[in-house]
């Protein structure tokens, strides 16, 4: 009661965002600068390297001082020990200013400080798609104009051969307005985690297709009849996503805006009327009618935690479930909790394939950064372009970010292994869990920072072996699936389509559900379909099927 | 805290609102004992959740994370007490909070006495004007980034002022504390007068020591506003040496707990969620200390209430 009273203006944070993006677009309109195009003709070159190459070591010729925004996890809080800002500064003579944002509602300051124009001249941990909505009010630079000052990143996009993927950044006007990490090799991070042991006991082997893992399933439950063997404890929405892709569609976390691109007929087609998609529900459908996949974890809200799944590994009422590297970890310690002597052997598999082949999320860029448009106007310009190439792109860096400091906090042998040094420790990966110093919580090494580009050798230097194995397989044996080609919607059109696409959305997700649980008998497909219909789907694929060709003629 | 008052208007209510000297009926008896029941699962339901979350703080994280944790600590430990008095940025915000507490308190009560005073005086020129422009910002407010572009400009960002001015007058404190004023018997002012008291005098001597009750009751609005506020501090500043134990609080709970979209889960999975019992610490010692106003504040409070019926 007294709350209410006085609370002042507390208006739901959320829609208060949503005024930042759309109030800010006119208020801004007025201060955006045209970008002069070339690099080569900037003249703010203070500090810089005339001669700056690839895998070359950036080093200001003067010093300068950049400002960043600097995201704090609640377990990470950024200290005044952390030795990274001072490695990057004895490397590069660059002293790195962090403006110190909260992880909770990290985007939403990030949104707030951009569009009041007052952002740190550099944003990282920016996602692809992210860029967008400052587009237009000129807030951000457009990163494509000044490549040419970005060696490092020219030669690993050639290098690992992500130039379409480049491509296909580009907004409405042809430019793309943040530089992303790069990574040499993508596999998804969620995939099917299964009980190693109990297939080889059915005599199941590990299941390539989801066919064979409905048999392996249904082995299984003759043995444990008690069990639900197949779960998620995300909703459903994780295994939707790496499903969809066998069956040809998108669904749960990567149903993005439900768009799939048919090559075939050259156009965007809806992804959940697609016959791929009625597929991979009836096929989930006919696992809850069997008893094999547990219909509770597709219902239960799980806030990201997996206590409850983990719950029932340890139970031995399920027996495969999806999950990431550090999901294996949580069923581990369950499974030794209930019994310390329990044998298991838990395994992280490669998605099995469909009847789209033995296709996987397509490649991803990892986070990268924008830079606000003061920047732009900095007398060190060029030298702050440099310094981030060689931060985000050089190997060395990579290094040093992940590792820290060379013959200190760890070794490196004639093939290029890494070891760390027996006085750290890196508790986030188990690393050297009784080394003193942690290389994250004390000395700032294997932040965010470090996680934006990597070369393979420097993802399997710190992650477990068996997700290395994992990572193997998936590369070896399956396809990503090609990307979409952009459609990027102009500032209307963005309104327009979400105003359309959250309540398709929401039809969706409420129907693929009572599908898949039978509430709702497959038999009315058609009706839902046409629901869709209903509620003006033709409009929304016109509206993005348009702004596809309108950046095919333009470009 | 909510208990508190409630349970108080139901005593006000069971004696000075009955007729003096007759019988309760039983239609009032029944009225009496629904009241209370009610009120008393009402208040449980409040307590619930204080208690949990107390409970959560003394046990340990296994307990916790297996869900045995209700009403009472399992594994009592009181570890996590100590590992939390031990964060340095813990103590930093809660410092932080104290003082802006304090010092938006004392400007914000400052600036409402002293305008209620002014705009309860009906023979003052130009009244109507000075209110509707308090009036006016109940109702309009420039949004969120103009807000923000004129606290920067001001020069204000990332100092104690971005979070103490902008709350400093709030237009329903101060329309409650005018019309309290207003019923203050002009007659007193008249004497006082007479008795050769300026307006300074007559404020400070005669109206404010009338005036304890909503005093304090503005005091505790103020305080726990203040305490409470994590919103300005969020947009105002970017230092963490600057937060206040409410954002600090803030984002261990909802950074620990948004990781339910893919991109977001694949970034925890380098670092790890904030333990249960660590987010439980922190919450108990972060209400404890402006729990502790209520019971000092609530005498004043109450009669304050009563004091506005009866004089009306």
């Amino acid at each position: 009661m007294i709350r209410d009273l006085t609370s002042r203006s507390r208006r739901p944070w959320r829609a208060a965002a949503a005024a930042v993006g759309a109030s800010s677009l006119l208020f801004l309109a007025a201060c955006s600068g045209d970008a002069a195009g070339d690099g080569a003709e900037l003249e703010n070159t203070e500090g810089s390297m005339t001669d700056f190459a690839a895998d070359q070591q950036f080093k200001a010729t003067e010093p300068l001082d950049l400002s960043i925004l600097w995201t704090d996890w609640p377990d990470l809080p950024i200290k005044d020990s952390w030795r990274i800002f001072d490695e990057i500064a004895k490397r590069t003579n660059v002293t790195l200013e962090p403006t110190n944002i909260p992880f909770s509602d990290a985007t939403e300051k990030r949104s707030l400080l951009i569009s009041a124009g007052d952002a740190p001249e550099i944003i990282p941990l920016v996602y692809t798609g992210e860029d967008a909505p400052f587009v237009s009010s000129g807030a951000v630079l457009p990163m494509s104009d000044y490549v040419d000052l970005m060696p490092n990143f020219q030669k690993y996009v050639e290098e690992w051969d992500l130039g379409d993927m480049i491509d296909n950044l580009r907004q409405d006007d042809g430019k793309y307005y943040m530089v992303p990490g790069l990574q040499e090799v993508s596999v998804p991070v969620f995939s099917m985690i299964i009980r190693k042991d109990v297939f080889d006991e059915v005599g199941a082997k590990t299941p390539e297709t989801w066919d064979e893992l409905r048999d392996a399933l249904v082995k299984i439950k003759a043995k444990h009849p008690e069990s639900s063997p197949l779960a998620d404890g995300f909703e459903g929405q994780s295994m939707l996503n790496y499903a969809a892709h066998a069956f040809g569609t998108v669904g749960g976390w990567g149903f993005g805006n439900g768009t799939f691109w048919d090559e075939d007929a050259g156009e965007f087609t809806y992804a959940a009327t697609s016959d791929g998609y009625k597929e991979m529900v009836e096929y989930f459908h006919g696992l809850v009618e069997d008893g094999l996949l547990d219909p509770e974890s597709l219902t239960t809200t799980s806030d990201g935690s997996t206590d409850e799944l983990s719950e029932k590994v340890a139970n031995s009422a399920v027996f495969a479930a999806s999950g990431a590297a550090g999901t294996v970890e949580e069923f581990r310690t369950a499974l030794k909790a209930a019994d310390p002597d329990a044998e298991f052997e838990l395994v992280q598999i490669a998605p099995p394939g469909g009847s789209a082949g033995q296709v996987v999320e397509p490649r991803n860029f990892w986070h990268g950064f924008m830079l606000s448009a003061e920047a732009k106007d900095s007398p060190h310009f060029v030298a702050m372009v440099q310094f981030l190439d060689w931060l985000y792109y050089s190997p060395d860096a990579r290094e040093m970010l992940r590792w820290g400091i060379e013959g200190e906090t760890y070794t490196k042998d004639a093939d290029g292994i890494i070891t760390i040094d027996p006085d750290y420790s890196l508790d986030a990966f188990n690393i050297n869990p009784d080394g003193k110093t942690d290389l994250q919580k004390d000395l700032g090494f294997s932040t965010f920072l470090a996680e934006a580009t990597e070369s393979r050798a420097l993802k399997e230097s710190y992650n477990s072996d068996q997700f290395v194995e994992y990572m193997d397989t998936v590369l070896a044996t399956r396809t990503p699936r090609d990307p979409f080609p952009p459609a990027p919607l102009d500032d209307t059109e963005l309104e327009q389509a979400s105003l359309l696409a959250t309540p398709l959305k929401d039809t969706v997700d409420t129907n693929t559900l009572k599908f898949i649980l039978g509430d709702r008998p497959l038999s009315e497909w058609d009706a839902y379909v046409t629901e869709l219909e209903g509620q003006n789907l033709q409009g929304y694929l016109d509206l993005v099927n348009g702004a596809q060709q309108r950046f095919v003629e333009k470009n | 805290m909510v208990t508190q008052s409630g349970m108080s208007l139901s005593g006000d209510l069971a004696s000075p609102g009955k007729p003096v000297g007759a019988r309760d009926t039983r239609g009032y008896r029944a009225f009496t004992v629904l009241n209370t029941v009610v009120l008393v699962v009402v208040s449980l339901f409040m307590l619930y959740p204080f208690v949990t979350v107390l409970a959560q703080s003394f046990s340990s994280p296994g307990a916790i994370k297996a869900g045995l944790v209700s009403f009472w600590p399992v594994g009592f430990n009181l570890d996590t007490y100590r590992a939390v008095a031990q964060d340095q940025m813990f103590w930093a915000s809660y410092r932080n909070t104290l003082v802006y507490t304090l010092v938006g308190t004392t400007i914000a009560m400052v600036l409402t006495t002293t305008f209620a005073f002014v705009i309860s005086k009906p023979h003052l020129r130009g009244r109507g004007v000075l209110i509707g422009i308090a009036v006016f910002t109940m109702f309009f407010n420039g949004g969120l980034v103009p807000n923000y572009v004129l606290i920067s400009s001001l020069g204000l960002k990332n100092t104690m002022w971005a979070v103490v001015l902008p709350g400093a007058v709030s237009v329903f404190n101060l329309l409650v504390m005018k019309s309290f004023f207003e019923n203050l018997p002009q007659e007193l002012e008249e004497a006082a007068q007479i008795d050769g008291l300026g307006w300074f005098g007559i404020f400070g001597r005669i109206v404010l020591p009338l005036s304890k009750a909503v005093l304090a009751t503005m005091v505790l609005f103020y305080s726990v506003a203040y305490w409470n506020d994590w919103f300005t501090a969020f947009l105002y500043l970017d230092k963490n040496d600057l937060f206040p134990v409410t954002l600090f609080l803030r984002n261990l709970i909802a950074g620990a707990s948004s990781t339910a979209s893919e991109g977001a889960a694949a970034v925890g999975s380098t670092t790890q969620a904030v333990s249960a019992n660590i987010q439980a610490v922190t919450m108990i010692l972060t209400i404890v200390p402006i729990l502790c106003v209520y019971p000092f504040v609530q005498r004043f409070f109450v009669s304050g209430v009563m004091l506005g019926s009866v004089k009306g």
